[in-house]
């Protein structure tokens, strides 16, 4: 227990240590290259050994609980503000999977960028990145939670924009951060709801945190209006957030974009981590999306009263909150994912909007990769989908279906993307699939990794993570009491996805070479002067396998593909019980119950037709040329181009948002300079004729009349100096006087009386 | 009969005792030991002797604080009268160093006795609450200070003002007693409390009336106030700087503090009334009427002066106006009474030495000899800005303070009856301003004449200066120092 406490008290050292290395970078001079990267490996490191000890006191533990340590920030009038972070199996499986990707994608880094001039500025912004991120997943407020996002989101603008002298990197940037910030205004909106509610923003808080059941039962007894509980309407306001997050549809248009950026970023930000937080923060805030009446469960603690003011003064140790396994104690928030056990009828409007939402993601994204030629591109969609996809589990299956997708797919798209990056790397920055070709021979390790993703991403079934967990999804899907819809358009896309897998690999690995030797006229070289000196020296060769630098972290990722799945399986559903306090056991029986098996061949089947599809399209005859038209385009062009337009998103925001903004900001300046301007003028132009007016009166009147005040005092200064002649006669006759004057003026009183 | 106690009297009078001693001491020893030492040594160890007197006597007030009323009134010490006092001991020490540099007279022994006896006069007369030794002291002082102003032993115009000085300073003096005595002749007593309650009020006998007004025409003479400061000019312009300069600050003091005493506490119920256009008779319409001569007379003839020890003379009238005005706030204006008269007192002589430097150097003491003093003496010429300025009450001089004090004390005794007086007396603070910048316009716009020698100033004389300078400063950024010792029962 000891070990346990330990662990928890030093759980903030974990996001601490990067954000610190990422300060520590920002002061390095750029020639300290080789300190940047040991730093930032270092203490991603040692982050990683303290998410492993979390993980492993979570396990050990032998009934489910979670420690939470919450300390007070700073009193706003009579309320304390307070800050904290918790560790349970949600936290924990995030921590150790975010401090592994990013320690991967870290040491892949110093392979891929080791000819960018500005690698130490890269480290600074990657440490950062991975100590907000860190910082996100074990933060038990909303408010620190929403800090991290921000600054996440930051990272991610940096990072997009490394190379930020090229125009169209620059643009993404922007893109992605006013894209987000929809997102994250609903997000606001929503966090400032929730505080007015309940008075807290802190996740567990002994009782009273804003995802216990006291709490809970305030937001699903008060309505916002329009017969909406306040909880589906924060639930929704975040959800916006999480949309914002993670590309889903219709804000998904700035994750594309966002392959401008390094491919380590996109592997590590844009795939497997930051875009999943929208995910992750549906999890933590599961049980507040997912209330409805139905979960009202009376409490000891207050019944309509905020608790804001009883939080005053919060004692910094930690803190045990069991975890009410689903069943227990009829407390369950989280749908079964065995579809044998009771049902829920119940759905809460928010989690349909996230199922939908999700499943619309996931089969929209699918469909636009297929059309996609850029290698980095097809995996942004592909990510969309597969996010989708997330949302979807979440919304049918609650957290652990959703997280368990989190968690495979994390590793998996990394893989892919990294793979993708040590191609690039090859290929010297070409990133158009068409101007690939036959690297299957040339770079077998990536080739092999490559393949390993791909299958896990497709869903090949029984080796491979991405199996397990979509088959998941499918499950929980197919048993979501509200519609079956979204069941089938997750098989459509599941289908998709199998497909433009395969068509990519076809493209990049088997066939010929089609890129020219050098690639010379390529613009990205143009623009991307970081590695325009080792063009030159190997420009004209063929593409070249990646050092060990990179491909080691590709083979760790490979095997983590495949193990990971059998921690999820049907038959050992350990991941699952874990998240939700349950301990589990082998049981092959299971695999073999009910319509378990039926889906999983489902599943399997799906993945087999997409793949084979696809290998029949593009694998069988290899296109010889980099010209040459897809084969699908000679299907249907007009779907294919629109495909190809990613459904005209841009040129629909372009149309709608932008120029109207545009137009609107023309309108103003135009305001601006005639409207106000004029007025402004104007007003100048009277404030100067009136001070010429004044300026008259004050030389005529009041100037003359001071004049002939000041020529009067001194003319009576004159007199008084002139009566003083040095006579003392006269002096003693003043005396006199004034004697005289002085007795009148008292007599005359004395007389009045 | 009342058996007199003369222990009491020794310790109470002890402070005045000492100085007493001191005048005889230097006289002994300018006589005995210093007949043969050459001028300029004897001049320093006399001017120091005198000063340790006085040093002696304001450290036995701090050391042995005697309070008590002797015999009735004869003498009555009380906090307050010991700051007073230490305060007339103060410029008194500041006048004796002033005097470092001076070569007016080869009689140092004399003058340092005659100032330390005039100082007494001064000290008795902040004492006393009985009206034969508010007249003896006021004497005693008067005398001395004819005597000092007539030290210029090669200046004909030196003697002629001390004798105008003496003219007109003895009738007023005979007009005092004439008062006095008809004080003493309807009241039965000659101490003021017992003159207070014989009096009654608030209605004024017509006798009373004339008494009041001669009473205040010979205490108009000692502060200068218009129509009986017609001597002040030509004092102060002929008069050897540093005696002038005694003459402006601590007899000023004094002479406020006893013209206090004697109408607020000896007539204690017959104030009046002084609201514009419809008077009650006292003495505090008296007072207006003085005030508000002041006030016009002082600082519309300083608007003509091209002298500056003259202008300074004018100005004090006009400050005397002002003074006047926290008179009659009455009991609770006199702090801020004795706050403006001290620092005034620092300040208008710290602007005497400067005028002496000046004239020692250029040989006059016009405005245009003024000129250019900021590149020939930087430190003497910042030391007369915040003199000019303070006089003039620009914040945060102590002048601004102290202006400031009277006039809240005046506006808030008499529930703004006076206000057409404080009106008049910031405008007239406006006017004074004028020939305030003159001075300084003098010295820091007009170029200095050519050919002009620079010579050594002597050490003794500036730091006097440069320590009135800093006293207004530090009064004037903390007016509670002063104040609030001053306010305390």
């Amino acid at each position: 227990m000891n070990a346990q406490d330990a662990i928890v008290k030093l759980l903030w050292l974990a996001p601490v240590l990067p954000l610190a290395t990422g300060g520590v970078c920002a002061l390095l001079k750029r020639r300290h290259r080789a300190a940047a990267a040991s730093l930032a490996i270092g203490s991603v490191s040692a982050s990683l050994l303290l998410a492993v000890w979390a993980l492993a006191a979570t396990v050990r533990e032998p009934d489910p609980v979670r420690h939470v340590v919450n300390f007070n920030w700073f009193q706003a009038g009579n309320a304390w503000i307070g800050l904290g972070w918790v560790l349970d199996p949600l936290s924990a499986v995030m921590l150790v999977m975010v401090a592994l990707v990013s320690l991967l994608i870290f040491v892949f880094s110093v392979g891929y960028m080791a000819h960018d001039e500005n690698f130490t500025r890269f480290f600074c912004f990657l440490s950062l990145f991975a100590g907000a991120m860190l910082g996100l997943v074990i933060a038990n407020s909303l408010l620190l939670l929403f800090g991290c996002w921000e600054l996440v989101g930051l990272t991610s603008y940096l990072l997009i924009g490394f190379w930020y002298h090229k125009p169209s990197a620059a643009a993404a940037a922007k893109k992605a951060f006013i894209t987000t910030r929809i997102g994250d205004l609903a997000f606001l909106l929503g966090m400032i709801w929730l505080y007015a509610e309940t008075g807290t923003l802190l996740f567990y808080d002994q009782g009273r945190g804003c995802l216990e059941q006291s709490a809970l039962n305030l937001l699903a007894l008060r309505t916002a209006g329009l017969g909406v509980a306040v909880a589906t309407a924060v639930g929704l306001l975040l959800f916006l957030g999480a949309m914002g997050k993670s590309g889903q549809v219709p804000l998904h248009v700035w994750l594309p974009d966002a392959m401008e950026g390094p491919t380590p970023v996109s592997a590590l930000i844009h795939a497997a981590t930051m875009v999943a937080a929208g995910v992750f923060l549906m999890a933590r805030v599961h049980p507040l999306v997912a209330m409805t009446d139905a979960d009202i469960k009376p409490t000891g603690l207050y019944a309509q009263s905020i608790p804001g003011d009883a939080a005053a003064c919060r004692p910094g140790g930690v803190q045990k909150i069991p975890i009410t396994p689903p069943g227990q104690a009829g407390h369950d928030l989280n749908l079964p994912v065995d579809p044998n056990a009771p049902g829920r009828t119940t759905v809460s409007t928010a989690l349909k909007v996230v199922t939908w939402v999700g499943v619309l993601t996931a089969l929209f994204a699918a469909s636009v990769a297929v059309a996609q030629t850029d290698i980095k591109r097809i995996l942004a969609y592909s990510t969309v989908s597969q996010l989708g996809f997330m949302m979807l589990g979440l919304g049918t299956g609650g957290v652990a279906v959703g997280m368990f997708h989190l968690i495979t797919h994390a590793f998996f798209k990394a893989l892919l993307f990294l793979g993708a990056g040590s191609v690039i790397h090859g290929c010297h920055e070409e990133q158009d699939i068409r101007r690939m070709g036959g690297l299957g021979k040339l770079m077998p390790v990536t080739f092999s990794t490559y393949a390993i993703g791909m299958m896990a991403l497709s869903g090949v079934p029984i080796l491979f993570s991405g199996f397990w967990s979509k088959d998941e999804i499918l499950h929980a899907a197919h048993g979501w009491p509200v519609s079956r819809l979204p069941f089938l358009i997750a098989v459509l896309a599941a289908l998709l996805t199998a497909f433009y897998m395969t068509r990519q690999i076809c493209y990049v690995f088997l066939g010929v070479w089609r890129g020219s030797p050098g690639n010379a006229g390529d613009p990205r070289k143009v623009t991307a002067p970081s590695h325009a000196g080792r063009d030159t020296s190997s420009s004209g060769g063929l593409p070249h396998e990646s050092p060990a630098v990179m491909t080691v972290p590709l083979l760790v990722l490979a095997v983590g593909s495949v193990v990971l799945g059998f921690f999820g399986t049907p038959a050992w559903p350990w991941f699952q019980g874990f998240l939700l306090g349950r301990r589990e056991s082998l049981e092959l029986g299971r695999l073999l119950a009910g319509g378990t098996l039926g889906l999983m061949a489902l599943s399997a089947l799906v993945a087999g037709v997409g793949i084979l599809v696809g290998y029949w399209l593009y694998g069988r005859r290899p296109p010889g040329a980099a010209d040459e038209s897809d084969p699908l385009e000679h299907f249907h062009p007009a779907v294919f181009s629109v495909l190809r337009r990613k459904y005209c998103f841009d040129e629909l925001y372009d149309v709608a948002l932008v120029r109207p903004t545009a137009a609107f900001a023309r309108a103003c300046h135009w305001a601006d300079q005639v409207l106000w301007g004029g007025a402004v003028r104007a007003v100048s132009r009277v404030t100067t004729a009136l001070s010429w007016a004044s300026r008259l009166v004050d030389e005529y009147f009041v100037n003359a009349g001071f004049d002939r005040v000041c020529d009067g005092l001194s003319r009576g200064g004159g007199h008084c100096s002139r009566f003083q002649n040095g006579q003392p006669q006269r002096y003693l006759r003043a005396i006199a006087v004034g004697l005289l004057v002085l007795a009148l003026l008292l007599l005359w009183g004395c007389r009045t009386v | 009969m009342i058996p007199v106690n003369y222990l009491d009297l020794l310790r109470l009078a002890a402070p005045e005792t000492v100085v007493l001693a001191g005048a005889l001491v230097v006289l002994g020893v300018d006589l005995l030991a210093l007949r043969e030492v050459e001028t300029g040594l004897r001049r320093l160890l006399l001017l120091i002797l005198g000063a340790v007197t006085c040093g002696a006597a304001i450290a036995w007030m701090a050391a042995f604080p005697n309070l008590g009323n002797f015999m009735q009134g004869m003498l009555v010490v009380t906090p307050l009268t010991q700051w007073v006092k230490g305060g007339v001991l103060a410029l008194a020490i500041l006048t004796l160093l002033l005097s470092g540099g001076a070569s007016f007279t080869n009689h140092w022994g004399e003058y340092v006795a005659l100032l330390l006896l005039s100082a007494v006069g001064l000290m008795f007369l902040v004492s006393s609450e009985s009206l034969l030794v508010i007249f003896i002291a006021l004497e005693l002082a008067s005398l001395s200070l004819y005597i000092l102003a007539a030290f210029h032993h090669d200046a004909p115009e030196s003697a002629e003002a001390a004798l105008k000085y003496f003219l007109f300073g003895s009738v007023s003096a005979g007009f005092m007693l004439f008062g006095l005595s008809l004080l003493y002749g309807l009241s039965g007593s000659i101490d003021l409390r017992e003159i207070a309650a014989a009096l009654g009020g608030p209605f004024l006998d017509p006798l009373l009336a004339v008494a009041m007004v001669t009473v205040a025409v010979g205490l108009g003479f000692k502060i200068a106030a218009a129509p009986f400061h017609l001597w002040a000019p030509d004092v102060y312009q002929a008069a050897p700087p540093p005696s002038a300069a005694f003459i402006a600050s601590a007899s000023k003091l004094a002479s406020f503090f006893v013209l206090a005493k004697v109408l607020s506490v000896g007539m204690g119920g017959l104030e009046g009334r002084a609201v514009f256009g419809d008077y009650l008779p006292g003495w505090v319409p008296l007072l207006a009427a003085l005030a508000a001569a002041s006030l016009l007379w002082g600082n519309l003839a300083a608007i003509v002066q091209t002298n500056v020890r003259r202008l300074i003379a004018y100005s004090a009238i006009a400050h005397a106006g002002y003074m006047l005005l926290g008179i009659m706030g009455g009991k609770a204006g006199l702090p801020a009474l004795v706050y403006y008269a001290m620092t005034y007192g620092f300040t208008t002589l710290g602007a005497f030495g400067v005028a002496s430097l000046v004239r020692d150097r250029v040989g006059g003491d016009n405005l245009s000899d003024f000129a250019g003093l900021s590149r020939r003496e930087p430190w003497m010429a910042f030391c007369m800005l915040v003199f000019m300025l303070s006089l003039a009450g620009i914040p945060p001089l102590a002048g601004f303070f102290g202006k400031f004090y009277l006039f809240a004390a005046a506006l808030k005794t008499s529930s703004l009856d006076l206000l057409w007086l404080v009106i008049l007396a910031i405008g007239m603070s406006a006017v004074s301003l004028y020939y305030y910048l003159q001075v300084l316009k003098q010295i820091y716009v007009v170029p200095p004449p050519s050919g002009l020698a620079a010579a050594p100033i002597p050490s003794l004389p500036k730091t006097v200066i440069i320590l009135a300078a800093l006293t207004v400063i530090v009064l004037g950024c903390a007016p509670n120092l002063l104040l609030r010792v001053l306010a305390a029962p």
